[in-house]
């Protein structure tokens, strides 16, 4: 890059870097201009940011869920019910999002919380990935350092199960959150709440996130004429983000080119995580879903389906990096920066951080391309299906002292209004899921156009993991034996034969009849949209 | 003592080879700590051995300096996480020496607790990952999870064989004649110790501290534990460099690396003589 | 003392007596001084050995909702016991530790003996490398994982180097192959062990007795010969020291291991150590973990009471 070329990227990250000096930690782009900034709350509105434009979108009457959250903590503040402070542990990655301030002008989440109910927000950051672990700690150690818990969405049924988070029911009932509002609440509506909120027919949780993973791939390559030329000679078809696994594992082996540094796909396969990429092709199998398990509690991977979706699943090794096993997500998303990947499949927030003008250390700003998982034909239709998974859902500790106060400080931040807001920040790994996020401005400059309206889609498209009692060993178990194949140490059919018993086990631990009922309600949120085979 | 020329270059050519492959790794750190993040990622035929636009941006990056490339600053400084490391560490030194030297010399002599040595070996043989679960809960009860004085607690209790057992040896060799020679002049016992015995020993005490605080100094396993966010020391935070925009922050947690290193490599060059007393549990003195 | 005493030959009252409250002071002394260090031992050994003991007994997780007091109710007897005679991840974890241990200590003894021979007379430039060498012993074992994390990347230096060496492209996935992984972390440990060997050999090798040397150069025995009948047998203690330390703490290992691989892919790295931190911290079947905890106690006391017990005959 020569100094006299202003490229576009030089252009926008030297044109924020002027507008606005304040908030220089957060790594703001697109700064909306301050002279058009509102000062004060829109009529008829309590709460909510100001000192933007576009401000009155997350402001709020009384007769909203953050109206009514907010009244709620003033009066219980004013009433001497209230702590100083409430201990929000969340980790890392994310707290950004509710310490700095976003947009230009505006207050961060925290300070707005602060100064709206005079209760201090404490965030205790906890490394990406051990969630669950620290949670736990101070469940079993009743050290009670936190009021509320954020951990994977499917750990809620262990969680409730452990009695180390309270059932919300009452509180719900009391201040209506109205989660599944048809205009601006979850996607799927009342099955989505039941999916990331609930445990056996009861609020456990609330959710801040939308881990419906997804996939990315880069335009510059899928676009150039050249590529298209010679990928429709090769194969006899037309370059194009793959529609099935079949066209997915064909362009990865056409676009795998690792001598220029180039690898064809590359969704995870590490422990811990890859299974999530295993599941999108188990799932896939059968229409308009292959389950984990039948009604009745029988575990159903170890079958064709659960072999050839593990072996298709080993066999994607070749058109990937060959630390495949040993990479995690940071490596992902470095490689991809890198301009090092033509597809790969992530959380939605990747094409956030990786194509946006303020990285610059981000060779593919501008290169990047969304679309739907890959899927199989079933008797003329196509199945696509992503998967959920990771998810912060935010819970309230049973060691809470003051567990409405928590209750109300998760409805204010996970309502559709305040949300938009915080999921538009960049600063952290909060990803839109509600109906609102999907078409606020402010969210889709954030996420960008182009991949708003592909992950609103996934998520009609989306499993769920495992999220029954047990669901933290039943998953150790899928992933260890997965990883054994992968490594060449145990066949497919292997690694669903062990998995299977393994899982027998655990069921018998947990207790088959709990099991069961949650197996139902599991499914109960599996999508049934089929896509026409678009030739 | 007369070798041959032929021995000579032997000897020179083994020894050079041994430390050009045992420094790879070191070097490697030293260069990525100094690059600029366009060079972390360097793979295959244009990998980049010595930086080539040298900067300083990873250690500001770490102190919570936003730089151009970074783009945004750390939630987390790596500055708590070495105050963490040096407290912690620090006065787990200094209880491991008080409890190891006074039963050191109450041992060698008086004669008491005969069953330490034995007792003392035996916890420095059982791996402290299978006690983990009874000292989470005894350090919750205690109030004592993600505190430095926990952590400085137990580091207190793991080093206190070598303390005990290093004191020991030193408290051995010391000829006796000089404390009998002050007990005729009529100090008490506990005087003796304290103004007698221990100058004599400042030396011994020195380098039995500084090997002590560079076993603290190392852990990961205990840390990874017993902390939680305020008191997470340098090992246990440095997991925590990466990022959504770039991936593994290689240059920052070299950076950091860096740092941690320099202390124990320093001190352990000034007790060199020491180290093996200490590293075999006295057993071989130099 | 009975130097002191004996030298008065009739003893006064008054001597005695101060005698006798001497004696007392020591008692109260030597009490004192060893009372912390007992009462730390107490401590650390006393309330978990019982706990695990107690939940070694029961099923219990602390997914099971309740304290770990009230584990009784989850009371399975034997059960733990039995499940870990027969869990392969935990025999094999074992195995593991133990070939890495056999790989490692005699690796690290034999280059340590090696370049403390060379290191045992006067040289030019002695000094500065000894420090040189033992560099790798004092960097945190934690930075030396993400160091060696970095290194072993496919396209990280260790391949540039045998690339550069070999004159080809080399794309070893060293961490993502479970055979390379294991030689991967051994590599780390040969790495940043090796100094002590030669640190401890070199110390023994220099305390043996000139003159017994100086006899055998006069009696005309070869460099080698003298080596092997004089200064090694006479070495015996410090090579037995060195490689049980070295045994002993590799037994422990995991935070290097951890970090370069978390006992991945698969559990090809699993060691000990790893594998109860994953089952502790993943599985959170604490009952199990305790009784795994136990099992290594009660192996480890048997072992160490033969080994000093022999030691002490010998």
């Amino acid at each position: 890059m020569s100094k006299s070329t202003m490229t576009r990227r030089k252009f926008l990250s030297a044109a924020s870097q002027s507008t606005a000096m304040a908030a220089v930690s957060s790594p703001l782009f697109l700064r909306p201009d301050r002279a058009h900034a509102a000062a004060d709350l829109s009529e008829g509105m309590i709460g909510g940011p100001t000192g933007f434009a576009g401000a009155e979108r997350y402001q709020y009457g009384p007769d909203t869920p953050e109206g009514r959250a907010v009244e709620a903590a003033r009066s219980m503040k004013a009433g001497g019910e209230a702590p100083a402070r409430i201990v929000l542990g969340l980790s890392d990655g994310s707290i950004g999002q509710i310490t700095q301030p976003f947009p230009a002008g505006a207050p961060s989440v925290k300070e707005l919380w602060e100064q709206e109910t005079g209760i201090e927000l404490d965030i205790v950051g906890v490394p990406n990935g051990q969630e669950f672990t620290k949670v736990m700690q101070d469940v079993s150690t009743k050290s009670g350092g936190f009021d509320i818990y954020a951990v994977e969405w499917n750990r809620l049924g262990d969680l409730a199960e452990t009695g180390g988070i309270v059932n919300l029911d009452e509180y719900v009932e009391t201040y209506r959150p109205e989660w599944d509002d048809p205009e601006r609440g979850y996607v799927t509506g009342e099955k989505g709440v039941s999916l990331l909120n609930e445990y056996r027919g009861a609020v456990y949780g609330v959710s801040l996130d939308g881990d419906f993973q997804t996939w990315n791939h880069r335009t510059d390559l899928f676009n150039d004429p050249a590529e298209q030329k010679a990928f429709a000679g090769q194969y006899g078809y037309a370059l194009r983000p793959p529609q099935t696994w079949k066209e997915h594992d064909e362009i990865a082996a056409f676009f795998h080119r690792p001598d220029q540094g180039l690898f064809g796909s590359t969704d995870l396969r590490n422990q811990g995580w890859g299974y999530t990429n295993w599941y999108q092709r188990f799932v896939s199998m059968a229409s308009p879903n292959q389950f984990l398990f039948a009604d009745d509690g029988t575990a159903l991977i170890n079958s064709d389906a659960g072999w050839s979706a593990t072996q298709e699943y080993i066999d994607s090794l070749a058109h990937h990096s060959p630390d495949a096993i040993s990479w995690s997500w940071p490596e992902q998303y470095g490689n991809f920066a890198n301009g090092g990947a033509a597809m790969t499949c992530a959380f939605s927030n990747l094409p956030k951080f990786l194509d946006n003008p303020g990285n610059e250390g981000s060779k593919v700003t501008g290169k990047i391309g969304t679309h739907l998982a890959p899927g199989r034909e079933h008797d003329g239709k196509l199945v696509r299906r992503s998967v959920l998974w990771l998810n912060l859902s935010a819970c309230v500790s049973a060691q809470s002292e003051h567990p409405e106060v928590a209750y109300l400080l998760l409805q204010w931040l996970g309502s559709s209004r305040i949300y938009s807001w915080m999921t538009a920040n960049p600063g952290g790994y909060f990803d839109p899921f509600q109906l609102a996020n999907f078409s606020d401005d402010l969210v889709r400059q954030t996420y960008h156009d182009y991949h708003m309206d592909v992950v609103r889609e996934s998520v009609k498209r989306t499993v769920p993991t495992i999220n029954y009692p047990g669901a933290t060993a039943f998953h150790n178990a899928l992933d260890e034996n997965l990883m054994a194949a992968l490594t060449g140490s145990m066949s497919a059919e292997q690694a669903m034969a062990n998995t299977e018993k393994q899982w027998k086990r655990i069921s018998r631990r947990v207790g088959e009849e709990k099991l069961v009922d949650a197996i139902k309600a599991n499914k109960a949120a599996w999508p049934d949209l089929l896509d026409p085979i678009d030739s | 003592m007369q070798r041959s020329l032929k021995f000579e270059v032997f000897r020179y050519a083994a020894i050079a080879a041994f430390l050009a492959l045992s420094l790879i790794p070191t070097l490697w750190m030293i260069s990525m700590a100094f690059k600029p993040i366009a060079e972390w990622q360097s793979t295959g035929a244009d990998l980049t051995w010595w930086p080539k636009n040298p900067t300083l941006d990873n250690f500001r990056f770490i102190f919570g300096e936003s730089s151009s490339d970074m783009i945004s600053a750390l939630e987390r400084t790596a500055g708590r996480p070495i105050l963490a490391s040096l407290l912690s560490a620090g006065f787990g030194t200094v209880i491991a020496m008080l409890a190891g030297t006074s039963a050191a010399y109450g041992l060698s002599r008086f004669g008491y607790g005969g069953n330490l040595p034995l007792a003392l070996v035996q916890l420095r043989l059982f791996p402290p990952m299978a006690v983990m679960i009874p000292v989470m809960i005894m350090w919750a009860f205690l109030g004592l999870i993600d505190s430095w004085i926990g952590l400085a607690l137990i580091y207190g209790i793991v080093t206190l064989p070598f303390a005990f057992w290093l004191m020991k040896t030193f408290f051995d060799d010391m000829p006796r004649e000089i404390e009998d020679a002050a007990l005729v002049e009529g100090c008490s016992r506990w005087r003796v110790f304290l103004r007698v015995t221990l100058p004599m020993m400042r030396p011994a005490l020195a380098s039995s501290a500084l090997f002590i605080f560079i076993l603290n100094w190392s852990d990961y396993l205990i840390a990874l534990l017993l902390t939680t966010r305020d008191w997470v020391t340098i090992p246990v935070y440095m997991a925590s460099l990466s990022s959504s925009m770039t991936g593994q922050l290689y240059g920052a947690k070299a950076a950091l690396g860096l740092i941690a290193a320099v202390p124990p490599v320093i001190m352990g060059i000034a007790i060199q003589k020491q180290l093996v007393r200490g590293l075999t549990f006295g057993a071989l003195k130099e | 003392m009975t130097d002191m005493t004996s030298n008065t030959p009739s003893r006064s009252q008054s001597q005695s007596a101060a005698d006798e409250g001497a004696g007392r002071e020591e008692k109260r002394l030597g009490f004192a001084l060893t009372l912390p260090a007992q009462l730390l031992v107490l401590f650390i050994a006393l309330f978990p050995i019982l706990m695990q003991v107690y939940i070694s007994l029961t099923d219990w997780s602390p997914l099971d909702g309740i304290p770990w007091y009230r584990a009784y109710e989850l009371w399975i007897g034997l059960t733990n016991y039995v499940d870990l005679a027969g869990d392969p991840r935990f025999w094999s974890a074992i195995w593991r530790t133990l070939i890495v241990m056999l790989i490692c200590v005699p690796v690290q003894f034999l280059l340590g003996l090696g370049l403390a021979i060379l290191f045992v007379d006067e040289f030019p430039g002695r000094r500065a490398m000894y420090s040189t060498i033992l560099v790798p012993m004092m960097v945190v074992p934690a930075v030396a994982g993400y160091m060696f994390f970095m290194l072993f990347q496919s396209g990280g230096p260790i391949n540039g180097i045998l690339s550069f060496l070999l004159g080809s492209s080399v794309q070893i996935a060293w961490l993502s192959d479970p055979d390379l992984a294991l030689l991967g972390v051994i590599i780390s440990d040969i790495w940043q062990w090796t100094p002590l060997m030669f640190l401890i050999l070199l110390a023994g090798m220099l305390s043996v007795p000139q003159d017994q040397q100086m006899a055998a150069v006069l009696l005309g025995a070869g460099w080698w010969r003298r080596f092997f009948t004089i200064v090694l047998p006479r070495m015996k203690t410090i090579i037995v020291i060195a490689i049980a330390i070295r045994v002993i703490e590799n037994f422990k290992v995991f935070d290097n291991f951890y970090i370069i691989t978390g006992g991945g892919p698969g559990v090809a790295t699993e060691t000990i150590s790893i594998y109860i931190y994953k089952v502790t911290q993943n599985d959170l079947i604490w009952g199990y973990v305790a009784a795994i905890a136990l099992a290594i106690l009660i192996v480890l006391s048997i072992v160490s009471g033969m080994a000093i017990s022999r030691m002490r005959k010998g």
